[in-house]
């Protein structure tokens, strides 16, 4: 079959999955409706395989299939189809998406078992899948558009998920307005395309820009920054990237899969497939990769001082994205991907391994509550050190190969490229430091009375309360169900973690640098035109970053090791002598506050004095200033009905008498 | 086959008065069902490709005034048609299941309505027009006053005058046109292919634009001439409110298709940037409302604002790609703010009230009602997916090839709509359960009046080419005729350095020495050269 | 005799009606005041017909008596019926037709 029916298949499986759910979530009992989501998904990976094994079977340089299916429309000059395009970049990320996807299904049968949502969850699951992979194999922009939206709308859908949470849906609101603010930016990029270029096809596209645009020419530096409001949207760079901490209130497995493994990286994957666009502007490339340098660091700053577990991940997960931004932004693109790929392995695992950690502390996700869990949850325990070192960059994980890849090009485009290979690795410590702040601060230490309870075989239980503010609850339709599910105790999920931990530690061996290049090789049939794509430092240079990068991380870690276990008052310590930087990162630098004061607040402000002034003034004035002058004009005429009888009987006649007079003296 | 589907309605409210009171909803019924039966066998037979009016009936009306009973369907009005019959078949259903007392009446006000709102879809000759649209207010007048909320008598009286205010200028227009169009021809004609083709000199066309201008602006409403909107929304029962917000803000725009831009191009050209400006300040003002105010009438109503607000600056924008959006989003907009209503509708008689802060948490126990609402809000909001977000696509793209500072302040009233929109959605659905809130679902006759209507949204975001196919041919000869006649050369895409060229008429435009303009040329589609003819 | 004096007299007699109708408050007053206007153009009528020489105005001063005798016996009824009702007797105080 030719790559881009698997394509189609690609698609189809995950939405045939989603209808199921949808239409059919009252027949089906237990665990159904999970386990159709998951061979849905399970499917779509087997088609991906085939696409991929399909495009391998084309020379090199012919690589790009397109296939579309029907005009969607086509009226005044502007032709949209339904158009797929299968090529070794998109190819590579269905891979990792339906892959990714399918152990996060595999994990969530278990983990929302008791939810009276569960059909719904899979339903929404499954949808997100379609529109990610439908975002990643689209032809045209209007398809990107589309596909881009709809993550959107998954991803709001799934943060409130527990929708009688008002936290909750407060922060699906947040994320999705700030997801549309993305999509606008991507729509307005498209209008100037299809101004300067006269066509949404990509292929098109790519081909003309060269030819129509001189280098960093004034229009296409315009279309890439509105590009880059897209990707930084949903990639949650600063400084569109207040919604990603607040997205932890969906479920676990949903932060997983959509916080970490696909749809922050849409922004990467969208940087990656405009590089034609973005070699040609180099000056909106370069402002792309300060702003993935500034967030990196940033980010990682937050992750050392939050106390809310999946929050530091999720501040991970900025902060990782950003050394992603950065690579497809200089123009490591084949480095870029690989540390998409093995993000979402460890990222993934992470989450995973925290959402058993949080089930096992009856809802807790406040780390300063946790403790001595090593010994009563061994699994988990293992699996969250084992993607707590690929994400340190721990020597020969996966995370060490690509991160370092990354800034070892970076080292090597040289110039002010420099920098980035700087900040890079000082981010590259304090991840390392935040990763095992994690580790330590849970699995070490004295235990605590749910870890004391789970060593001797049972489940701690609380009563249902919101994590973030305590507020009471139930477990009806809308809240989170009875049971927790720990991954001790349920197969699907410690299943989907091992596989996750198997693949964070060998899944840098595709691209170990001197022996295989997979993922370069595999993905240069879509770079074709790239002036950087071949440029590449020399393996002995690799290996002296890779180097370096190895021993900031394993120099991170003992820190760690030694702030936490070694000497436990070292942090509050800390905490006290440089109390206002401390105040600073736990407040997340004040985004939120800024945002509030400079755009919330102005706006209602705005929007109450259209509803109190302009409404009832101006509005309802015209009305009322009409009303009054007829009714003035209507009050003057009254003078003359006095009831006056004699006055009336004067008007006649005086009336009688003057039409007399004219008409006498008309005659003459 | 117009003719009947022009007069059925009218005849059914009629049959009501004379069949038994039992029966009454099965007529009313069987009428607007009817009706969209031969709306929907119009549009199959429609053939997308001719220029000019289908289906045609000319016959002499009013000789010595000079007015002709014309009708005709083209491809702007199409959908407009059988969004009318759509809404109408709806509301029809939707109030047979809640019966009002004095039905005859209601039913046959009803009828009325949508034969004077079909009537105006329909005339070709101006003075029908301008009767219809003047006939479309005398059933509202009793609906809302006879059979609203409070504050009801007041409110229709407010909206009456108001809109009679338009009205009565439109109509003063309308007369100068057909008397100074004869100017030099000899006899007086209301037809408006006769009008088209003697257009008048620019002075008078400036006035008179102006007056058609404010009538259709005050019907839709447009902002600052939309007081009478919030009362008369407050005040309307529900299914005529969604008639209201869905069909008749159209006939306004629709009149400028129709009416103003053929038979004005020079005052359009003149007056574009200010009507481009009414409209956005309509989207971003229209939006900050609705997400400001708790009442969800009105932010169906402000919200309903911002979208015509959209379809304004994309006729405005004086491209087919714009027009053809407005087209699209008007019969979508249509749909979906008549969904909206009967969501409305449901959520009051769960919560019994229609303030935001009073209602929560109705989706516990009401699954489809959450899902059928959260697929229309997606569609309020044009999420892209939706053809609401073809049409906003096709307009924006228009305005931002035409006046590209339009497109970036419009745009930013789609973010404010992904507010709003989901800010309905929450507050009343999600969230926690209100003391007042009983979170029942659906039924299934409110089902079979909502269900179709969503899968017609769900049907249309599949291939919105159904209906920008049809229209596209009428709303590019419109355009370009307009932009023709008024020497106006809007050229875009190619070559950034080629911005628009706007030329004056010249002065005397009467002066029919010169070659006959151009009808359609093929040029005004994207990327060629001007047509090379000055009128 | 020329006509001239007779629609002098008449003319006279008219003015004397109309200020009356005006200055007078009493509703009988105004009632005779009337009739005396009623009366000057009979006599207007009568004289003009008498000078044309043919039977034109008389006939129509007769129908104008009729008029004059039928308006009479509405109002004196309407001022019977008030004084019966203990109204007021004074135009002036009749208002209530005022705007």
């Amino acid at each position: 079959m030719s790559p881009t029916a698997w394509g189609w298949l690609v698609l189809g499986f995950p939405l045939a999955g989603f209808l199921v759910n949808a239409f059919g979530w009252r027949v089906m009992r237990g665990r159904t409706a999970g386990w159709i989501a998951t061979i849905a998904i399970g499917l779509a990976f087997v088609c991906a395989i085939g696409a991929t094994v399909s495009l391998l079977g084309h020379s090199e340089s012919d690589r790009e299939v397109t296939s579309s299916l029907w005009t969607y429309a086509s009226a005044a000059g502007l032709d949209i189809k339904i158009g797929i395009l299968v090529d070794p970049l998109s190819a590579f990320m269905i891979l990792v998406v339906s892959g990714v996807s399918t152990l996060i299904h595999l994990y969530s049968v278990a983990y929302l078992d008791s939810d009276r949502g569960y059909s719904r969850y899979f339903a929404y699951l499954n949808f997100f899948v379609f529109s990610m992979l439908l975002l990643v194999l689209a032809g045209n922009f209007v398809l990107l558009i589309m596909g881009w939206a709809f993550v959107g709308f998954a991803s709001y859908a799934l943060i409130s998920f527990w929708y009688r949470r008002e936290t909750a849906t407060k922060a699906g609101m947040k994320a999705f307005v700030i997801n549309v603010i993305g999509d606008v930016g991507l729509v307005l990029a498209t209008f100037f395309i299809f101004r300067e270029l006269g066509s949404f096809d990509y292929l098109t596209v790519f081909r003309e820009v060269p030819q129509h645009f001189s280098t960093n020419s004034g229009v296409l530096i315009a279309i890439c920054l509105l590009l880059l409001v897209g990707a930084f949207a949903k990639s949650a760079q600063l400084p569109l990237h207040t919604w990603l901490p607040d997205a932890m209130e969906g479920p676990t497995p949903v932060s997983a899969l959509i916080h970490a493994a696909t749809m922050v990286t849409a922004g990467v994957y969208l940087i990656a497939r405009m590089y034609v666009l973005f070699e040609q502007a180099p000056t909106a490339a370069d402002i792309s990769a300060f702003i993935g340098l500034a967030t990196l660091i940033f980010a990682a700053t937050c992750a050392l001082a939050v106390t809310d577990l999946k929050r530091i991940i999720a501040y991970s997960t900025i902060s990782q994205i950003g050394y992603m931004i950065v690579g497809v932004s200089i123009g490591a693109y084949a480095a870029g991907m690989f540390q998409l790929m093995t993000h979402a392995f460890f990222k993934a695992l992470l989450f995973m391994a925290a959402g058993s950690v949080i089930s096992a502390m009856a809802g807790t996700q406040d780390i300063n509550r946790m403790g001595g869990l090593r010994k009563a949850m061994p699994i988990t325990s293992k699996l969250m050190i084992i993607g707590a070192l690929a994400l340190a960059a721990f020597p020969f994980m996966s995370g060490f190969f690509s991160k370092d890849e990354i800034l070892g090009y970076a080292i090597h485009r040289g110039g002010f490229y420099v920098i980035f290979a700087i900040g890079g690795y000082f981010a590259a410590l304090l991840t390392a430091f935040y990763a095992f702040r994690i580790i330590f601060r849970v699995f070490w230490g004295k235990p605590v009375p749910e870890a004391q309870e789970l060593e001797h075989g049972h489940l701690a239980h609380a009563p249902p309360e919101n994590p973030l503010t305590g507020e009471e609850e139930d477990t009806d339709v809308g809240f989170p169900g009875e049971e927790h599910h720990i991954a001790e105790r349920d197969r699907p999920m410690w299943l989907a973690m091992s596989v996750l931990g198997f693949l964070s530690i060998f899944g840098g061996v595709v691209e170990i640098p001197g022996l295989d290049n997979v993922v370069e090789n595999f993905l240069a049939g879509s770079f074709l035109d790239s002036k950087l794509y071949e440029n590449l430092p020399t393996v002995a240079a690799d290996w002296g970053g890779l180097a370096l990068g190895g021993l900031i991380s394993i120099v991170g870690i003992s820190l760690a090791y030694f702030a936490y276990v070694r000497r436990p008052g070292t942090t509050a310590a800390l905490i006290r002598r440089f109390g206002p930087l401390y105040k600073l990162f736990v407040n997340k630098w004040y985004f939120d506050e800024l945002y509030d004061a400079v755009i919330y607040r102005p706006l209602l402000a705005v929007g109450r004095f259209c509803n109190d002034v302009v409404e009832r003034v101006v509005v309802q004035g015209i009305v009322a200033a009409a009303v009054d002058v007829v009714r003035g004009v209507g009050v003057v005429v009254r003078g003359a009905q006095s009831g006056f009888v004699r006055a009336y009987a004067l008007l006649l006649i005086g009336g009688f008498a003057a039409l007399g007079l004219y008409f006498l003296i008309a005659a003459h | 086959m117009i003719q009947i589907l022009l007069w059925l309605p009218l005849a059914a409210g009629l049959v009501c008065f004379v069949v038994p009171r039992r029966a009454v909803p099965a007529v009313a019924l069987l009428g607007t069902l009817g009706t969209l039966a031969l709306s929907i066998a119009l549009v199959i037979g429609f053939n997308s490709d001719t220029v000019g009016l289908q289906h045609t009936v000319n016959e002499s009306w009013i000789p010595a005034l000079g007015v002709r009973y014309q009708l005709g369907v083209d491809g702007i009005s199409l959908f407009l048609i059988l969004l009318t019959a759509l809404m109408w078949a709806g509301a029809t259903a939707f109030s047979i299941f809640r019966m009002p007392e004095r039905a005859r009446i209601y039913f046959f006000m009803l009828g009325l309505a949508e034969t004077a709102a079909l009537g105006a879809f329909l005339a070709q000759d101006l003075l029908l027009f301008v009767l219809f649209f003047d006939l479309m207010l005398v059933p509202f007048w009793f609906l809302i006053g006879a059979f609203g909320g409070e504050n009801r008598i007041a409110a229709t009286t407010k909206m009456i005058v108001y809109t009679l205010v338009g009205s009565l200028l439109m109509l003063v227009a309308a007369i100068a046109t057909a008397v100074l169009a004869s100017g030099d021809v000899g006899h007086i004609s209301f037809s408006l292919a006769d009008l088209q083709a003697n257009t008048l000199s620019t002075g008078s066309q400036y006035w008179i634009f102006c007056f058609f201008a404010l009538a259709f602006l005050i019907k839709m409403p447009a902002v600052l001439v939309h007081g009478w909107m919030p009362d008369a929304y407050k005040a309307a029962p529900l299914p005529v409110l969604a008639l209201l917000s869905g069909v008749l803000s159209k006939v306004g725009a629709y009149g400028f298709l129709r009416v103003v831009l053929p038979l004005y191009p020079n005052a359009t050209i003149h007056f574009q940037e200010v009507i481009l400006v009414i409209g956005v300040a309509g989207i971003i003002y229209g939006s900050i409302m609705a997400f400001t105010v708790t009442n969800v009438r009105l932010i169906a109503g402000y919200s309903s604002l911002a979208q015509l607000g959209f379809i304004t600056i994309g006729i405005f924008s004086l491209r087919p790609d714009g027009a053809d959006g407005s087209v699209l989003q008007m019969f979508n907009h249509g749909l979906v703010v008549g969904a909206i209503f009967l969501i409305v509708a449901l959520l009051w008689e769960r919560s019994g009230s229609e303030d935001l802060t009073r209602i929560g948490g109705l989706a516990m126990r009401a699954p489809v009602l959450a899902a059928l609402f959260l697929i229309i809000t997606l569609a309020n909001l044009a999420m892209p997916g939706t053809a609401n977000f073809m049409g906003e696509f096709y307009i924006l793209i228009g305005v931002f090839q035409s006046k590209i500072v339009f497109a970036f302040v419009a745009s930013i009233g789609v973010v404010f709509a992904a507010y709003y929109a989901i800010r309905l959605f929450q507050r009343t659905m999600q969230n926690r359960r209100t003391e007042n809130s009983d979170s029942r679902e659906i039924g299934l006759r409110d089902a079979l009046v909502l269900g179709p209507l969503v899968a017609c949204i769900i049907a249309l975001a599949l291939y919105p080419g159904f209906i920008l196919g049809r229209s596209d041919t009428s709303v590019k000869t419109t355009i370009a005729q307009t932009c023709l006649t008024g020497a106006y050369y809007n050229l875009s895409s190619g070559n950034a350095a080629t911005t628009k060229v706007g030329v004056r008429c010249p002065s005397n435009p009467f002066d029919k020495s010169g070659p006959p303009p151009q009808l359609f040329t093929s040029s005004i589609s994207g990327s060629t050269a001007p047509a090379t003819t000055t009128p | 005799m020329t006509v001239t004096w007779y629609v002098v007299l008449s003319a006279v007699l008219f003015a004397i009606g109309a200020g009356g109708v005006l200055i007078r408050r009493s509703p009988l007053v105004i009632l005779l005041c009337l009739e005396l206007m009623l009366n000057a153009g009979n006599l207007a009528l009568v004289a003009f017909s008498r000078a044309h020489g043919n039977a034109e105005g008389q006939v129509f001063a007769l129908i104008v008596m009729v008029v004059a005798a039928c308006e009479v016996v509405v109002g004196l009824g309407l001022i019977v019926a008030m004084y019966r009702r203990r109204l007021t007797l004074n135009v002036d105080d009749m208002r209530s037709l005022k705007g």
